[in-house]
């Protein structure tokens, strides 16, 4: 298959097999990432984001937890059809991935440096002595100080930044073409998310590295991303160029996220906005459109059939909503 | 990590200096005046009071406390009345082959829990899961004297292939050594391995969840390297601790199975000793199995350090 795209998911849907039966985490995401791009995937906690992201490397336990259907293209190849013989090779090689917390992602046990050239060993033919002096490198590379002193150590003696650092340096090990960065700076202080951040924009600018950047904060998405999806309760339900989606959403939901960004210059005396309600359960999801029960908009088709992920607008959008085109007038209304 | 072990170390006094408080006072706590006990009832009041003399149950008790405390210090842990040879020497040759029968069963424990335990929690409900169920309910409901009495039918007499009973020392060769020691070691053996595989299997489901074992997988290692190198590895610290535990139990004396095998090991001779109110005996060797306890839960101590850096680098 000849693509454009180095990650094309079509159709994915993930499913846990509960004991209230077999629920989808993940129903019908189509995704792609094209290379050197930045696509962020936004989303509130449970709306499947990082079952996604955990999809592509197929890192759920498929023999007795979770089964995936649909396909995920990387480099035309289908990663859902490969053994997990070769699946082995994907990871941390040409896909790799870093977590929420980088103090529980990485092994207390191990120095910093057997964590790196571990994954540098096992998928190149480096010797002992130069697999340490290449995780130097990516130490210096991630701009962590000291690095010939800091491979000898171990987590717990590293402050948060240095340990994403550490995991960003590990997931560089193979220069992967495709870095998917689960909410990688959740965990952290607000002054070492930033320098977090930059160095992955850096990454993707320098080593042409693309990124699926999965993140519940749109201040994140603005500053760094190129594209976005927005998913709510396994399902993308809206997908653009981030400055579209800032000046444009289609989705009311996208615009309660929107909404509820607190900016320095809005009126203190007005509560911030929030998307009233919870995201729906999986075993008990709405039969139309999911957002439908916390949606100020919704009407009787709304809750009834089911939206497809249609292009709306001028600029390349897509959404899921049946409303959006009346909304985005009223919306222009509204504004003028 | 100096400090670590000083201060281990330091720990260690008031356990062993209340232990020996209880255990000197042992004869105080058993009825009877321990010089006619051991004399029986023939025996006349002079002899009697010579050997009261000879115990010194005659001084004041602090006086007795601090002269066989001073002595146990050096080494001296008094004369045996029956074996007629000082504590020690009792003891250090029975210790051989206690000593070699506890590192054998716990080698066969450790080789059998950890496999098991390992498989039965990365295929939790799989085969290795459901054997390590019927294993453990096995090893833990079946007393060891059981086993080893169905082992020695059926290895020994029937089939042959061991000797019944008795004991060879190591430096008479290893293969004879091995034969006589293989049925006991298997029979604790087994017993032990139920209890410390059950330990392995929910220590390892603990670590399994942690999120360093999705990122070794995220980074393509293979799947022995991330059981046995990552998880494995955190989950060590209560298997050593119970493994510990067990072999602490094991060289205070398998007395049921050095009987039934006719070893002599410290086991035996303890019973022996309790059986003829062998005081200064049983007092010596009480106290040597409560250091022998200390010492080995300072090697744990010691091997929690060398597993896990946090502890090493406090």
């Amino acid at each position: 298959m000849a693509s454009e795209n180095l990650l094309e998911i079509k159709a994915l849907q993930t499913h846990f097999h509960t004991e209230a039966g077999k629920v989808s985490a993940v129903d019908g995401v189509s995704l792609a990432v094209g290379a050197g791009e930045i696509v962020g995937i936004v989303g509130e906690s449970g709306c499947g984001k990082s079952v996604t992201a955990q999809s592509i490397l197929r890192l759920l336990d498929e023999k007795s937890q979770a089964s995936y259907s649909g396909e995920i293209h990387f480099e035309g190849v289908d990663l859902l059809k490969l053994s997990q013989r070769q699946m082995r090779g994907v990871r941390g090689n040409d896909i790799s991935m870093i977590f929420q917390d980088p103090l529980s992602s990485l092994n207390p046990l191990l120095t910093i440096g057997e964590q790196i050239t571990e994954t540098i060993r096992s998928h190149r033919k480096f010797s002992r002595k130069n697999a340490w002096q290449e995780a130097v490198r990516l130490l210096r590379l991630t701009g962590i100080p000291a690095p010939e002193r800091r491979v000898h150590e171990y987590p717990h003696q590293l402050s948060g930044g240095m340990r994403q650092r550490v995991m960003i340096a590990i997931a560089l090990a193979c220069e992967p073409k495709l870095l998917i960065a689960d909410e990688p700076t959740t965990a952290l202080d607000v002054t070492i998310q930033a320098q977090i951040m930059d160095l992955i924009a850096k990454l993707n600018r320098e080593l042409g590295m693309s990124v699926l950047l999965i993140t519940h904060d749109l201040g994140v998405v603005a500053e760094v991303c190129h594209r976005v999806a927005v998913m709510y309760a396994g399902q993308i339900v809206e997908t653009a160029d981030v400055a579209t989606l800032f000046r444009e959403p289609q989705h009311p939901y996208t615009v309660g996220l929107l909404q509820s960004i607190p900016s320095l210059d809005r009126d203190r005396a007005k509560p911030l906005q929030a998307v009233e309600g919870f995201v729906p359960a999986l075993h008990q999801l709405p039969k139309g459109c999911r957002f439908a029960p916390r949606c100020p908009h919704a009407d009787a088709r709304c809750h009834a059939v089911m939206p497809l992920l249609e292009a709306k607008g001028s600029l390349g959008s897509q959404a899921r909503c049946w409303h959006s085109e009346a909304l985005s007038q009223k919306e222009a209304v509204g504004h003028a | 990590m100096v400090i670590y072990i000083l201060r281990r170390l330091l720990a260690l006094v008031p356990v062993v200096l209340i232990m020996s408080i209880v255990v000197f006072l042992i004869i105080y706590l058993i009825p009877g005046d321990p010089a006619r006990v051991m004399l029986g009832d023939g025996a006349d009041e002079s002899t009697i009071q010579e050997l009261r003399q000879q115990m010194g149950l005659n001084y004041p008790l602090l006086e007795q406390y601090g002269r066989w405390i001073g002595n146990a210090v050096q080494g001296d842990l008094g004369r045996s009345f029956f074996l007629q040879q000082p504590v020690s020497t009792a003891i250090r040759e029975h210790l051989a082959p206690t000593l070699s029968l506890a590192l054998f069963a716990q080698f066969i424990a450790v080789l059998i829990a950890i496999p098991l335990g390992v498989r039965a929690a990365v295929n939790r409900g799989g085969l290795a899961d459901k054997t390590l169920n019927a294993y453990s309910l096995l090893g833990i409901s079946v007393p060891g004297f059981l086993l080893s009495l169905f082992f020695v039918l059926v290895f020994a007499v029937r089939l042959k292939w061991f000797p019944v009973s008795g004991f060879a020392p190591l430096h008479e060769g290893i293969g004879s050594f091995l034969k006589f020691m293989f049925l006991p070691a298997l029979s604790i053996g087994i017993v032990m391995s139920s209890l410390t595989a059950r330990i392995v299997k929910a220590s390892m489901l603990e670590v399994l969840h942690e999120g360093f074992v999705k990122t070794a997988l995220s980074k393509g290692l293979r799947q022995n390297t991330i059981i046995y190198k990552h998880v494995l590895r955190n989950a060590l610290i209560p298997i050593l601790t119970v493994v510990g535990g067990s072999f602490g139990t094991l060289v205070a004396g398998a007395a049921v199975i050095e009987t039934i095998f006719n070893i002599p090991g410290l086991g035996q001779m303890l019973v022996h000793a309790v059986e003829r109110r062998d005081y200064a005996v049983i007092q010596g060797m009480v106290l040597f199995i409560a250091i022998v306890y200390v010492a080995v839960n300072l090697a744990v101590d010691l091997l929690y350090a060398v597993v896990d850096p946090r502890i090493r680098l406090q």
